[in-house]
């Protein structure tokens, strides 16, 4: 199974030394195979099929901007999902994309990271996509607040909208916990 | 039906719903098939991952009654112009498909990729996202 990511992700994955390479390989048993010139990465296991998918997805989130150690808390919660939004079909011109991203990350990143703390989703905002990795149900909230943002409406309702969803999310664990 | 056969798992997964259908190695010969709606009663459930644990395993204990082993499993998201990434249910239910006692084979992604087609819905200036 191949997938391609930037260029300049490259080195992330591989790692210092090849460290985070076998870090990965290690840790889900399978095999990567990075091409450094084209930015193939080609996931294949050794045994189970799964984890290749998981680490497919861990790939991807690496080249989409998240950080290795974020990245790597998809192998550990089975639950947490990828879900990649495109900017370049929502936004026409160079200085629009420059505009939303600004919009999504906020001023020192202050509006991510309320979105990242109140939906629970890990937001990152890389070239010309949007990666968020949580659970189905946080991803959900996090991808209305974007939609919210894009759409044009002003921080403060994105905020109370994030704040309202939050509690309910939070009930929800607790009510599912109650259940089990 | 003779024993130890293997199948093929076609997983639809999209945001609002999750199919199973297990077919032969063919793919013309359905054996089980399930939806979200067939589990759970609200709708706002039918996508997600919980739903599509129990889809897998009741639809993994109708196939196994009829013989099969394995499954090879195909994941399709909405695709054309909608979505190339499958919904929260895909891993769930393979996941879930692997620990009711099927063996899984190859996992291959049967989304369908336009050679450019229509124009997506959301008129000129584009829904935004």
């Amino acid at each position: 199974m191949d997938i391609k990511i930037p260029e300049e992700r490259i080195g992330v994955l591989v790692g210092p030394g090849g460290s985070m390479k076998h870090l990965i390989e290690e840790k889900t048993k399978t095999n990567l195979e990075i091409d450094s010139e084209t930015g193939t990465v080609s996931v294949t296991s050794r045994d189970d099929p799964l984890s290749a998918m998981r680490v497919m997805d861990l790939v991807r989130a690496i080249g989409r901007g998240f950080s290795p150690e974020r990245a790597l808390s998809i192998l550990d919660d089975e639950m947490l999902i990828l879900d990649v939004l495109d900017l370049s079909k929502v936004v026409g011109t160079k200085r629009d994309m420059a505009r939303f991203k600004g919009r999504i990350i906020g001023k020192d990143g202050r509006s991510r990271e309320i979105m990242e703390r109140l939906s629970g989703a890990k937001v990152s905002v890389y070239g010309k996509t949007v990666a968020l990795l949580g659970r189905a149900e946080q991803i959900r909230v996090a991808r209305t607040a974007i939609e919210m943002l894009l759409d044009g409406a002003p921080h403060g309702n994105v905020y109370s909208f994030l704040e309202k969803k939050h509690q309910d999310l939070a009930k929800e664990e607790l009510r599912e916990q109650g259940f089990l | 039906m003779a024993e130890g056969k293997w199948g093929i798992a076609h997983i639809f997964s999209s945001f609002n719903n999750t199919l199973i259908t297990i077919t032969d190695l063919t793919g013309a010969e359905t054996l089980a098939k399930i939806s979200g709606g067939m589990v759970v009663k609200a709708a706002r459930d039918e996508s997600s991952p919980y739903t599509a644990m129990q889809m897998a395993m009741q639809v993994a204990e109708a196939v196994k009654d009829k013989g099969i082993v394995g499954v090879h499993v195909k994941v399709r998201a909405p695709g054309g112009n909608r979505q190339r990434s499958p919904g929260p249910g895909a891993q769930a239910a393979i996941r879930a498909l692997a620990r009711a006692g099927l063996r899984i084979g190859r996992i291959e992604d049967a989304t369908p990729i336009p050679h450019d087609g229509t124009k997506p819905a959301g008129g000129k200036r584009g829904r935004r996202v």
